[in-house]
């Protein structure tokens, strides 16, 4: 049977985990809900941004919570060049070349990173190594506790941004209707850009933080970006309450999943959940009404 | 259905018009080529770009539907486990065992296919996703069964080399034939029709889900055909067949060659076996000049390969949304209007 020490560290866990997807999913829901844009090549973002992270922290000694936000600051730059010179072309035509770019850009950026950093696994050492709570039996490390207070503070400060913000408002009014909101005097194509450098710098803390808790290597963006469009759907599009819920019931049901079924049901367990709430609720589990 | 069209007159236009002419000698030349060279390599090499035919119509069919596939090596797996599973098990011929796992294959293409075609693009691309890693997963946790995660060589389905190399080629001009065929009927119109507009063909009366799911069915069908006649092919099959790289190549072959078009995933299959087959020669030279750029790779080709492959893609989608087909109808076009401008005076 399973004891409750394995109970709490499953949820413990799972938390963390989610805490990254949920990042990567609010980027995500960000440039979908704005831009009607689906971006598969997401992960390699947050792929790029551990390794920027890691890259940072490792050549100037730098705190990797520290090396963390400049790392944000470079996966939006390269977000903005992305947008530019892939997205944006595309923008509009058929749905289904935005796949086909996302394809070709995850080409683009694992091959990089492999060019550039190599092979091997990494991690990124961080300033809390084998520092852990003891809370009643069960052991916490400091990392995924320290990750989790950041998730919560970028949400809050996006949720800021979003809801009190001028710009915040702008994007609100273009993810309504962008005709409108050009109408209105915004400029829809700087919107655009800030959202998906937005998006970006989400996933490249995405990245900071799962390279300090987990080790890495240049292929580990395509499932990430997999599991963050689960949540979006779960959570339901263009919610971002939504998808901190899906994030947290999708990391706790991977872990379980783990836990009862064993390690290759990781992936299975979760895409099972994600195909039963598309038959049942197409518009996800707490998703707005109409198109 | 094909009332009209495929009356014998109108196949005899078909044939005498230049596109007849071209397809008939692409036919011959597909067939007779082995007479002039019989290098094992090459042979190989056109048998693989033969069979990803398949494979990447049966894709580019969904894709003219208006669906997009994320998952189709599930039934590329699926094809091939029940082909030479059967084979094995039940000594069932695998000559009809490839059409047994077709079949099978799109089988289970009609479950997901019932449960999905009512959902927007991206969704479906998710959940045929999500459903290659969920069969990766059941055919892993029932490997007594299928002995898929350490693999087993597959049986004989028809003679190595030539004989296997015109069994692929028939099959894949009757693979295209058929889609051709079905193309120009009216589920292929209905197939255009939803593709371009949902909202606007369920208003003129066509049952979009119903034809989507067809697209699905026959895709999968043609999916799993492939699968089958491939990992009988490579002589061996494990797990591995459903890794996302299965699934994404279809899918480039038809972007590559030209979305949406009869030709453009025989033009991009030759294209991507090709560039398969014939660069890892250039690796060399590759690490030669590279290597000091990149100290961290110890082989620096494959990765530079897959960087262009990539760049490829996305200029390709950019700027030739058509495909390479679409650069090779301008220039048959431009050579045209030059010839008849010659032949005026």
């Amino acid at each position: 049977m399973i004891d409750a020490t394995t109970l709490i560290l499953t949820l413990v866990w799972g938390v963390a985990i989610g805490c990254i997807y949920i990042l990567l999913a609010t980027g995500l829901n960000l440039i979908f809900g704005v831009m009607k844009l689906v971006n598969f090549a997401h992960g390699e973002l947050l792929m790029i941004g551990a390794y920027v992270c890691f890259s940072i922290s490792t050549a100037f000694g730098v705190n990797a919570y520290i090396a963390l936000f400049l790392s944000m600051g470079i996966v939006a730059l390269i977000g903005v060049a992305v947008e530019r010179l892939a997205f944006r072309r595309v923008l509009g035509t058929d749905k289904l070349n935005e796949i086909f770019v996302s394809l070709g850009l995850i080409l683009i950026f694992d091959n990089i990173a492999v060019l550039i950093w190599g092979e091997k696994i990494k991690q990124i050492t961080s300033p809390f190594e084998n520092m852990s709570l003891q809370l009643g039996g069960v052991a916490i490390s400091y990392d995924r506790l320290i990750s989790l207070a950041f998730v919560a503070a970028i949400l809050v400060g996006l949720m800021f941004l979003i809801k009190k913000t001028k710009i915040g408002r702008a994007m609100r009014a273009t993810s309504q209707k962008s005709q409108s909101a050009m109408l209105m005097g915004i400029n829809i194509e700087h919107i655009y850009i800030f959202t998906f450098a937005l998006g970006a710098a989400l996933a490249g803390a995405a990245g900071s933080l799962y390279g300090i808790i987990a080790p890495f290597t240049p292929y580990i963006g395509a499932i990430p970006t997999i599991k963050a469009f689960a949540i979006i759907i779960l959570g339901g599009l263009g919610s971002i309450p939504g998808a901190i819920i899906g994030g947290l019931l999708y990391g706790i049901a991977e872990q379980s999943a783990v836990i009862f079924f064993g390690g290759i049901w990781r992936d299975a367990v979760a895409f099972s959940l994600l195909i039963i709430v598309l038959i049942l609720r197409p518009k996800g589990l707490f998703g707005e009404k109409g198109d | 259905m094909f009332t009209k069209k495929f009356t014998k007159e109108n196949i005899l236009k078909i044939l005498q018009s230049t596109k007849g002419r071209i397809i008939l000698i692409a036919i011959a030349v597909s067939l007779a080529f082995p007479l002039f060279i019989s290098d094992t390599y090459i042979i190989r090499i056109l048998t693989l770009i033969a069979i990803f035919t398949i494979y990447a119509s049966s894709w580019n069919l969904l894709a003219m539907s208006g669906q997009g596939s994320l998952g189709h090596a599930a039934f590329l797996g699926i094809g091939g486990f029940t082909s030479s599973l059967l084979a094995i098990n039940l000594g069932v011929p695998p000559i009809i065992g490839i059409f047994i796992g077709a079949a099978f294959s799109a089988g289970i293409g009609f479950l997901i296919g019932v449960t999905c075609v009512r959902l927007q693009a991206w969704f479906l691309a998710m959940v045929t996703f999500g459903f290659s890693v969920i069969a990766e997963t059941l055919f892993s946790q029932f490997d007594d069964y299928t002995h898929a995660v350490l693999g087993f060589p597959t049986p004989l389905l028809v003679a190595p080399g030539l004989p296997f190399y015109y069994f692929a080629v028939v099959i894949s001009i009757i693979t295209v034939a058929v889609i051709y065929l079905i193309m120009k009927s009216k589920m292929g119109l209905a197939f255009r029709a939803i593709h371009q507009n949902v909202a606007e063909a369920s208003m003129t009366g066509i049952n979009t889900a119903k034809y989507k799911l067809y697209a699905f069915v026959l895709s999968t069908f043609f999916a799993g055909l492939a699968g089958a006649i491939y990992y009988h092919f490579l002589k061996y099959i494990s797990v591995s067949v459903f890794a996302a790289d299965n699934s994404f190549k279809p899918l480039m072959m038809s972007v590559i060659g030209g979305l949406g078009t009869i030709e453009g995933p025989i033009i991009g299959s030759a294209i991507m076996v090709f560039i398969d087959a014939l660069l890892p020669n250039i690796d060399g030279t590759l690490q030669l000049a590279l290597s000091p750029l990149f100290p961290a790779v110890s082989n620096v080709g494959p990765p530079v390969r897959l960087l262009g492959l990539g760049i490829f893609l996305v200029i390709v989608v950019v700027f030739l949304p058509k495909g390479v087909t679409s650069l090779l109808h301008k220039i048959y076009d431009y050579l045209r209007r030059e010839l008849k401008i010659g032949e005026k005076p």
